[in-house]
């Protein structure tokens, strides 16, 4: 297990550094600088599908009221934050050194702003519930209602006719970049990936266990004749002879 | 528990009409809310006459605030005056979500009539297309209802919900102003063409996904 992280230490330095050695693309107006897009476009694609994984595993959590799915669920959206985060820093300094502004109001610039804000109050709400099982299932609810507007943002909003923007629509669909560039591009972007996906299994992990710690200490709590600390007041009915 | 679910829904709908009847307080917030707006909009552009694509951009922008601050209110409401739980003994989730959403949606049209008549007539914008205008209108109002009360909903129980209400609502309702702005300003300009029958369809098919995936998420977390 060792020998496999050294050997994809070494895959991502020598990519990295392919990156550097790569001959520069000849359809951006500063070829050297726009090398960025070696590591923009990995994050730009990475980041809906960890969207889409996390509404998929929020459905799934919504489904079973298992609170496994939920943790797999808030680590696939803090993953794709990551990369939103990554993507918009990435294309904030791709838009300067090649449109000459640090922000254009570029349909795809603004879409993924949007998909950030949709991040943002995903978390926004987890955060404002004390309990657990709420705030696992309203930010649940919240990530699956969000699937519709990230669709239209993401794939239907830049390519509606009306709509005119500064990215590079054909470069890659049409193979105009040189070979030796998409190998780079190609190779990055799987690697970048594979990353992403450890960092979330490790994630998921480390979560999975704190949820069984809680759980353990919950039930050790109940041991001790103490109620467990779930975090809710429930309310309490008195017999009248009680209240004698 | 053994009523027909248009019975059910009516009954909630009902309760709605005659609390807000009795209260006046969403309508007279966005009401109010409306003509401050109109009239800051008018003086700031005093002396100008402002294009459509401005006027349809503003026209949305005064709709998305007006939804965001009162439509929430309706769960946000019930929790504060503690009646959630009862709502929760008495009906289906189902049947409360779509009785506050066609409350919601009556409430919406209304504000959004009486916000329209006020934008024409004080930014001095004339309508082209009256029909594709009032089609984007309703369509707009339908999907602000739809996806504004299920925020409602998530955020009822949240600590700090009405900032929260706008803060999560907003992200969710972005795309559907971008689509809405393209229909008003075809009615501004020319009239129904290709653009802004997307534009419609858009809008409804919004509405549409919002129906069909709101009542089922609500259910999801009712009981919470």
């Amino acid at each position: 297990m060792t020998a496999l992280k050294w050997l994809f230490a070494l895959l991502i330095a020598a990519a990295t550094a392919a990156s550097f050695w790569a001959p520069p693309a000849k359809n951006f107006s500063d070829p050297e600088l726009a090398r960025i897009i070696f590591f923009h476009l990995p994050c730009a694609i990475s980041t809906p599908l960890f969207l889409f994984f996390g509404s998929w595993l929020s459905f799934k959590y919504l489904r079973t009221r298992d609170m496994a799915w939920d943790v797999r669920a808030a680590a696939a959206n803090e993953m794709g934050f990551i990369l939103a985060v990554l993507t918009m820093v990435t294309g904030i300094m791709f838009s300067k050194f090649e449109w000459g502004a640090w922000w254009n109001w570029d349909p795809r610039q603004t879409s993924f702003l949007l998909v950030l804000l949709l991040y943002g109050a995903y978390f926004a709400l987890r955060a404002a519930f004390s309990d657990e099982r709420r705030a696992a299932a309203n930010s649940g609810a919240y990530s699956v209602a969000a699937v519709i507007p990230a669709i239209f943002l993401i794939f239907v909003f830049p390519r509606l006719p009306q709509v005119v923007t500064l990215h590079p629509l054909t470069t890659i669909t049409n193979r105009e970049l040189d070979a030796t560039y998409s190998t780079v591009l190609s190779t990055l972007f799987i690697l970048i990936l594979v990353l992403c996906v450890w960092v979330y299994r490790l994630n998921v992990r480390a979560g999975l266990i704190s949820l069984q710690v809680q759980e353990r200490h919950g039930n050790l709590e109940a041991d001790r004749g103490h109620p467990a600390n779930t975090g809710v007041v429930r309310p309490i009915s008195l017999s009248d002879e009680s209240r004698a | 528990m053994n009523s027909s679910w248009p019975a059910e829904i009516g009954a909630i709908f009902m309760k709605e009409v005659r609390s807000e009847l009795r209260t006046r307080n969403a309508l007279l917030s966005s009401g109010l809310f409306s003509l401050v707006a109109v009239v800051a909009i008018a003086l700031a552009s005093y002396g100008r006459q402002i294009d459509a694509t401005v006027g349809a951009g503003l026209l949305w922008v005064t709709l998305l605030f007006a939804a965001i601050i009162s439509l929430p209110r309706l769960f946000i409401g019930e929790e504060e005056s503690g009646t959630g739980d009862l709502l929760r003994l008495m009906a289906r989730p189902h049947a409360v979500f779509w009785g506050k959403t066609l409350f919601n949606c009556l409430q919406m049209v209304v504000t959004a009539l009486v916000l329209s008549l006020l934008f024409l007539t004080l930014v001095g914008l004339t309508v082209s297309g009256v029909a594709l205008y009032l089609v984007s209108l309703i369509g707009g109002c339908l999907a602000l209802s739809f996806a504004v009360t299920l925020c409602g909903a998530l955020v009822a129980n949240a600590a700090n919900r009405s900032a929260l209400a706008a803060a999560v609502a907003v992200p969710l309702l972005l795309p559907l102003i971008a689509v809405g702005v393209g229909a008003v300003r075809a009615s501004f300009e020319t009239g129904p063409g290709g653009s802004a029958a997307l534009s419609v369809i858009g809008l409804y098919a919004y509405a549409v996904l919002m129906a069909a995936c709101g009542p089922y998420l609500y259910a999801a977390v009712w009981k919470e």
